[in-house]
Parts: C-alpha cells; structure tokens; sequence
C-alpha cells in the first residue's frame, strides 16, 4: 500500500458517505421545492440562520434538530422482542448506506502506475454488491411491520415484501440484458463502455442500446425504494403510514433517511448503468487527458458563464415584493453568496490556468479530470433524483393489485423476452 | 519484522473467526429454540450473515456475495413472507415435550458424522485460502467448465421441488370439481 493509494481510499470513502448523507437534507428540500412548484405554491422559504435562508434549505437541518428532539415512544403492547423492533431501522438504514458504496464516482485513477478505484469499496463486482445489499432494506420493513403487533403495520409490511419479491425478478432479468450486452459485471468496466460510441454517431449508453431493458430498470428500481406510483407499503389513505405507524423520532427518521439514500442509490445506479455514469457522451476519460488543454479552456470560458447566469437569477429572485420594506435580510445574502461564487470562480479559473499553460505536470492534470468527472456524476444524480421527485408528485398511486399486475404479466416477460434478443444477438455478432 | 506481521495477522484472523463462529453458533441455536417463527428467521439471517464472513475471511469475496445474495436476498427474504402471511400465534403451534432434552440427544447423534467431517478438513491443502477464488471471472468459468454437471443437476433437483410444492399445495377434491 503506497501512500497514493491510501489518500485515493480515505478521500472516495469519506465523499460516498458524504454524497449518501448530505444528500438528504437537499433531498428533502428539493422533494418540498419541487411539490411547491407542481402545486403552484412556493414551498418552505422562511427558516433562516443570521438572514441566511439558501432557499429553504435551512428548513432541512431545523426538521433534523426536530427530529433528534422528539420524544421516543414505544408502543406498550409490544411484549418481547423490543430490542429487534428498535433494531429494525437501522437494518434499512445501514443496508441502504452499505449499497451506495459499490458505485464508481470517476474513472479509475492511475498514481505512479499503480490503477485506484475511485470508489468507497474497491471491488470489482460492484453490480453484484448493489443487488446482494439492497435485497437487504426489505428485511427492516418486514420486521418492523410485525413487530409493532398492528394491523395496519402487518398489511403494509406483507406489500413491502411481495411488492420486493415480484419485481426482484424483472430487475434481475433486465440487469443480466445489460451485464451480456457490457460483458461486465464491473460498475467501472460498464461506465467505460458506455464511453464509446455505436453505429460511429450514437453514444453507446444502455438507454439506447437497450430501450426496453433501461424502462423496466427504471420501473422496478422505483418499485424497490417504495417510491410513488408504488407506494402502496405506506398507503397513508388505507394503512395510515404502512409498517412505520408504530415508529417515533429517530426511529421513524431511520425509515425515512432509509427510503431518501435507497432513492440516492438507485440514481447514481441508473446513472451508472444506462446514462454513462460519470463520463459525458463521446468524451471519455482517455480523451479528457490526451486534449487537456482544449478541454480546461472550454471550462474556463464556460464556468464563469454559469455563475453570471446563477448570480443574475439570485439577484432577480431572492427578494420580497417592492411594497415591503423589511427585506429580512435578503439583500445582504444575496451579497454574500454573489461574493462566495465569484471568489470560487476565479479560485478555479486560476487554477485551470495553472494547470493548462504553466505546468505539465500528468498528475494534476489527473486529479482535474477526476474532479470534472466527480462534479458531472453528482450533476446527473441530482438531475436522477429530481426525476424521482417529480414523478412521485405527478403520478398517482397504483393499486396493490395492479402493481402485482404489472409485475408478472407485463413486466417479466418483457425482461425474458429482451433476454432472449440480446443473447441472440451477442451471440450473432460474435 | 515480517514473520511478526504475520503472527498478528493470524491472531487477527483467529479472533474475527471466533467472533463470526460466536455469531454463528448463536444464530442457529436461537434458530432453533426460539417459539416466534419470526425469532428464528433473525437467527437464520444472523448465521448466513456469518458464513458470508467466514468466506470473507478466506478472501474468496465474491462467494461472500453470493451467500448475502442468495440466502438472505432470496431465502430469508422468502421465509418471511410466508411467516407474515400464515401470521402463526405461538398458541396454535404444536407442543414440543422434552425440547431440550431431543436438541441435546440428536446432537450427539450427529456427532460421529462431525468428526468425519473434522477429519476429513484435516487433510485440505494448507494454502486453501491462496486458491484463485476471489475474481467473479473465475468463478464463472470454473462453474460453467469443470461443474458444469453438478451445476445443472442442482437446477433440477430445485425444479423438482417447486414442483412438489406444487403438487402438495394443490387440493385433489378441487380437481375433481373442476
């Protein structure tokens, strides 16, 4: 173990937790945001630390000091077994956790010869680590739900579970088209694949190179994060809140954070799949390096473009209406913000600028593209995860029926018969 | 130096494997003495938890997977639902007299059986640990070359019993209705 390799292991493990964390609050934040805006309201904007309200996201860390503060109720009906129905959360949780560290967040970096993974766990069959982990969220559902010894608990958690079940199968059958058609069950191996281009125009990313195989990966990935239109495990107009009745606090927040990193892990595992990851169409990691320079300056012009842009929509948007006259101290935010991001932008500019025409050095030069490629991928999480979003506030709930309808009659064979095709097809063309 | 390192390896790996045999051993006791069914599925999942461990500790990782994989992704997950739908009371299961005292017998029973098995991991190659195991890549080809047989024959021997299953759960008044 060199001293490289140490510094690449600690840096990507601390930005997975991170990424998995940090999320949450701007998840939150984004989830009201956005409900405000498909519902024609503005959604929560007043909270504020010293004037200081980033659009509301403040309200997010106020929800958390809520949350921790809360009183902590147990159920007294629940005679034994108290210790697993407090143990049940944190099963969701830590699964939901464990399976977003398989995920590449850039390319794998090369130090002095020596080829590190820019991912929190180092593996090589990451794929097959997402699908062994994830399997495991359900098992806090379903111990949760029985334990709470109600009836409302018990029904919500049996949906959970063979709402899981049904579309377990139809995700592994779309995933095994995708794993034939990349030759790799490798998250890393996939993303460079998808680098390339078919037909010599088409980027080759999964969503054009298997149509049907990415929707029902996207389907059932929403049905295993309990997300809306298949919510039916916390159907609140028929089960109250599902398996999570009986839970309070942190307990109850487990859950939830559970169900916003779960929602994380299959973005970035979409991403990662079938929209290329962490690399922009026809650029792939090799490209990056060998036209550096064309590629920094495209940066520097475009960087500073995207801040006057942000900065002029901050100043148009963050202040009250002209007939009030205490602003509450938004001008001065919108003072210091615009301070902060031009101070950043020429931090960047000059280190581009460094980088480009000064010195030559291949490592820099690695670490940038690295940081580009890091940037990009948490761009098209978010984009990912404000799709989940959206679709949870337009859409309305399936009935429980109808998604087991759905699942066996529509969905697997669907997946089968993809399968079929693209064995048919590998086969021919090899 | 080095011999040292590897002196503290090995106790590492002896105290991780004492802790997974711990976790393993009272996983299937609670397995199999607890009276709530769902009790004795969190068993069953602590101990499969534990043998993926112990397939980690001979650094064949990918088979650590598959364990997780298939039986708590698949069977544990699957032994749930079913105690979730049958929902049994501890009131409606049958009496077990002398539970302990049959747990204690049939052990020993097993107990010859053990000793061959003791015996015959007596003979594995010392390097066991060192065989190329860890890659998926391996695993695969060995599995679709050299076993491809026994593979296959474990995939029938599944089929056969869903379809005894099957054929148990179906009511042969019905039939006759129908």
């Amino acid at each position: 173990m060199s001293t490289a390799s140490i510094i690449v292991a600690i840096a990507s493990f601390s930005l997975g937790t991170l990424l998995a964390l940090l999320t949450i609050p701007v998840l939150v934040w984004l989830e009201r945001r956005i409900a405000g805006l498909i519902q024609d309201r503005l959604g929560p904007n007043r909270t504020n630390i010293f004037g200081f309200r980033l659009g509301g996201l403040v309200q997010s860390f106020a929800d958390v000091v809520k949350l921790l503060l809360k009183e902590e109720y147990y159920p007294s009906h629940i005679k034994n077994g108290r210790w697993l129905f407090m143990f049940a959360p944190i099963i969701t949780f830590v699964a939901a956790l464990l399976a977003f560290m398989a995920i590449p967040f850039a390319d794998s970096i090369v130090i002095n010869g020596e080829v590190l993974r820019v991912s929190p766990l180092p593996i090589d069959f990451g794929l097959f680590w997402y699908m062994a982990v994830s399997a495991m969220g359900v098992l806090g559902v379903i111990f949760g739900g029985w334990l709470s010894h109600n009836k409302y608990s018990l029904l919500g958690a049996a949906r959970a579970g063979s709402m899981v079940i049904s579309y377990e199968l139809p995700l592994g059958l779309s995933i095994l088209s995708l794993v034939i058609t990349y030759d790799s069950i490798d998250f890393n191996a996939m993303v460079s694949y998808q680098s390339g281009t078919f037909f010599s125009f088409f980027p080759s990313w999964g969503i054009l190179m298997q149509p049907l195989a990415s929707i029902i990966l996207i389907i059932t990935l929403f049905a295993e994060t309990n997300r809306n239109p298949f919510t039916v495990a916390e159907g609140e107009s028929e089960l109250v809140a599902g398996f999570m009745t009986e839970y309070t606090a942190m307990k109850f927040a487990m859950y939830f954070m559970g169900e916003y990193i779960a929602m994380n892990t299959a973005s970035a595992v979409i991403i990662t799949m079938i929209f290329g990851g962490y690399n922009l169409p026809y650029l792939s990691t090799t490209e990056l390096l060998e036209s550096f320079s064309i590629f920094s300056s495209t940066l520097m012009i475009s960087i500073p473009l995207i801040a006057f842009i942000f900065v002029k929509w901050m100043r148009k948007n963050n202040r009250v209406r002209s007939t009030i006259k205490n602003d509450g101290g938004r001008a001065f935010e919108t003072k210091v913000l615009t301070a902060v991001t031009v101070i950043m932008v020429i931090l960047i500019e000059s280190i581009l600028f460094y980088l480009t025409y000064l010195s030559h050095d291949a490592l820099f030069q690695n670490i940038a593209v690295t940081l580009f490629q890091i940037m990009i991928f948490v761009i098209k999480l978010m984009m990912f995860n404000i799709f989940f979003i959206i679709i949870r506030w337009t859409l309305p709930r399936f009935r429980y029926d109808q998604i087991q309808y759905i699942g066996w009659y529509y969905l697997i064979p669907l997946a089968l018969l993809n399968l079929f095709i693209t064995a048919i097809v590998v086969v021919g063309v090899s | 130096m080095a011999k040292r390192a590897v002196v503290q390896n090995n106790m590492l790996e002896l105290i991780i494997f004492s802790i997974l045999t711990l976790f393993m051993l009272s996983g299937a006791i609670v397995m199999i003495t607890s009276k709530q069914t769902l009790f004795s599925a969190f068993g069953f999942l602590i101990t499969m938890v534990g043998l993926a461990g112990m397939f980690a500790l001979l650094d064949s990782r990918f088979l650590a997977i598959a364990q997780i994989m298939v039986s708590i992704g698949a069977v544990v997950v699957l032994s749930l639902l079913t105690i979730l739908t049958i929902n049994a009371r501890e009131s409606n299961l049958p009496d077990e007299p002398n539970k302990y005292k049959w747990m204690v017998f049939s052990s020993l029973l097993i107990a010859p059986i053990t000793f061959l098995l003791y015996k015959s991991l007596l003979t594995l190659n010392s390097n066991f640990s060192d065989m190329p195991t860890s890659t998926s890549k391996v695993v695969g080809e060995l599995l679709f070359s050299q076993w491809v047989l026994p593979f296959e024959i474990v995939s029938i021997l599944l089929l056969t019993a869903m379809l005894g299953a099957i054929i148990i759960v179906k009511d042969p008044r019905k039939k006759e209705e129908v």
